[in-house]
């Protein structure tokens, strides 16, 4: 279960009034949920996904993971909860232009004590099911779009984290690829019981969701 | 995470930069080295014996700087208490247009009596570098310094002519980096020879039946002194019991050796100074740009659970093999410069670089040092920045 209660966020503007984002926003997703957030750009739905990620801290306001509350875990506590908790899925992708395919799933790894052999044969076998395994030995640069989303998504997945995290996964890539993540996405949560929180303004997305919430003026509400 | 790659990839400007300023340095360094060299072997040089030399104006005679050493004088100090050897020496400039110019590159002729040992403590005979030190009974024979051969391209058997006079050159000085290398050493009775026919006056005197005889022909002497004995304490002695002679204190000797060289010495300072300012600026200013270059690398890392000790010690594992190429390629860099401006300045026998072991290990610990120092810091600083935002400001 992953609770955020009364989430505020706000943003400088250069010598201006800041701006806020989100404003006292609650949220609450059920364990094998699989829940989109949607709303138009700049709505706030990235920053929501960052700050439920413990990629950013909030101004105010709790998130929590279970029974713990991890927007006031210790940096290190919060390393381990992103390590082994979560997997991001970013519309940009973001692997790691220096590594390889294989090795930027394989990274995933990495930071949560996981043995680098097996971690391999793991990263082998998922870029196998998602059809790149042909690409292990390439740089981001030399794959397309669709190839490096999948690729990402196979070091979200590395560890098996009981939530995955995803912004606007499909958002830079052709139907036939997107379709590709959505229908992986879905399939961790049948099969493996996965909470997703997926925040996009595709609508697409949508029909895969269990659950649709709209982001608006720093809440949510029911679309 | 280097993946078996000799340098991380993406890191070949940072290897560069580094190897810029770790040239820079090392050639400052090498500089530096060479006036140290200098400095230190002089100062070895006058600690090691008590240079005696006649009262008077003589032509430039190096450290003793006087006039005529009688043969009577040099028994006058053998009978001091506390003496325990005395060698006569004669020291000439190679050319006495430039005596008045009494510089550190002076070529200088030393005349030595072979008959004795050398009773420097320092240097019981000098190293041979090719060929053999002179031996008693050598009279047309010549031993040259480093510098001094390099400048006429001698070696053992090379013919030498000194005021019109031959010579065989039968041995090359070790390089010392010191005055040794200018020097031409023979015997003292063709450094005697050598001053009749450079100087007129003396001629002259010889030559109106003076109660001279060649053996008081002697502008200097170096003395030893017994083990248990205090070498400035004999030095005093001396100068109590014997008249008309210039004595050296060898440690006073020292001390005005080193406050001549002051210049040097600051300008060593001044050198190494600068030269681990820029060097530092250089590595520290590279790594951390390289390492900011890659903060949306770290924002990843950080969102894939890297904690910050993870990651500094990553960045620290980077960082060294970075700084080790760079202050390798650095090191090479400026051994290449050295090298090349070496053969330029050789035949004028300079040498303006030493590259020394101490100076080499000392460049390479301090690229790792700094390397280090600059990657903690950077990390540090990065690991401020939340993942988000990192990964924000890198795309």
């Amino acid at each position: 279960m992953i609770r955020a209660i009364g989430l505020a966020k706000s943003f400088s503007t250069g010598g201006g009034a800041p701006l806020a984002v989100l404003k006292g926003l609650d949220l609450e997703v059920k364990p094998g949920e699989y829940l989109a957030v949607t709303g138009p750009s700049g709505s706030g739905k990235s920053t929501l996904l960052n700050l439920v990620g413990l990629l950013d801290g909030a101004d105010s306001g709790e998130i929590w993971f279970g029974d713990e509350r991890v927007s006031s875990a210790g940096r290190r506590r919060q390393s381990l909860i992103r390590g082994r908790q979560v997997g991001f899925i970013f519309q940009a992708f973001c692997l790691i232009a220096s590594l390889t395919a294989l090795e930027n799933v394989a990274l995933a790894a990495r930071y949560v004590g996981g043995d680098r052999t097996e971690a391999r044969r793991r990263a082998q076998a998922l870029m196998e099911r998602l059809g790149v395994a042909h690409r292990t030995r390439h740089y981001p640069a030399q794959l397309s779009g669709g190839e490096q989303q999948r690729v990402a998504f196979c070091r979200a997945v590395l560890n098996d984290p009981p939530v995955i995290l995803a912004d606007e996964p499909t958002g830079n890539l052709d139907e036939d690829h997107a379709r590709v993540i959505r229908e992986e996405l879905r399939t961790r949560v049948r099969e493996r019981g996965t909470t997703v929180l997926l925040v996009t303004h595709h609508p697409e997305a949508f029909g895969e969701a269990d659950r649709v919430l709209s982001l608006v003026d720093g809440r949510l509400a029911e679309p | 995470m280097v993946s078996g790659r000799l340098i991380p990839r993406g890191y070949l400007f940072t290897v560069l930069g580094i190897a810029v300023g770790m040239a820079g340095l090392v050639a400052l360094g090498g500089m530096a080295e060479r006036i140290t060299r200098f400095i230190e072997g002089g100062d070895r040089f006058v600690l090691g014996q008590i240079s005696v030399a006649g009262q008077g104006l003589g032509m430039g005679a190096g450290f003793t700087g006087g006039g005529l050493l009688p043969r009577g004088k040099l028994e006058e100090i053998r009978g001091v208490p506390g003496v325990a050897g005395i060698q006569p020496q004669v020291m000439l400039p190679l050319n006495p247009v430039t005596s008045q110019f009494l510089t550190l590159t002076q070529e200088l002729i030393l005349g030595l009596d072979l008959s004795v040992p050398m009773p420097n403590r320092h240097y019981r005979e000098l190293p041979v570098r090719a060929g053999r030190f002179l031996r008693s009974g050598d009279r047309r024979q010549a031993v040259v310094g480093a510098d001094f051969a390099a400048a006429r391209s001698l070696g053992p058997g090379s013919r030498l002519v000194l005021d019109g006079q031959d010579f065989v050159v039968v041995g090359v000085l070790e390089r010392t980096l010191t005055a040794p290398d200018r020097f031409v050493i023979v015997s003292i009775e063709a450094a005697r020879d050598l001053w009749l026919a450079k100087d007129p006056l003396l001629r002259q005197v010889f030559g109106a039946g003076a109660s001279l005889s060649r053996e008081d022909l002697n502008t200097g002497a170096a003395v030893g002194w017994v083990a248990s004995e205090d070498p400035d304490a004999v030095a005093r002695r001396i100068a109590q019991r014997v008249a008309g002679v210039n004595i050296t204190i060898p440690s006073e000797v020292s001390r005005l050796l080193r406050n001549s060289t002051a210049f040097f010495s600051a300008l060593l300072v001044g050198i190494g100074t600068l030269g681990l300012l820029i060097g530092a600026l250089s590595l520290a200013n590279t790594v951390t740009a390289a390492l900011f270059e890659r903060i949306r690398d770290f924002g990843i890392k950080r969102a894939l659970g890297a904690t910050d000790l993870q990651l500094l010690a990553e960045v620290l594992g980077e960082s060294l093999v970075v700084s080790l190429a760079g202050g390798g390629a650095g090191i090479a860099l400026a051994l290449a410069l050295g090298w090349g401006i070496h053969g330029w300045v050789a035949p004028q026998g300079q040498q303006l670089f030493l590259f020394s072991p101490r100076l080499l290990a000392g460049a390479i610990l301090f690229s790792l040092i700094l390397g280090a120092l600059a990657a903690a810091h950077a990390t540090f600083r990065i690991a401020r920045v939340p993942p988000a935002e990192a990964i924000r400001r890198g795309s």
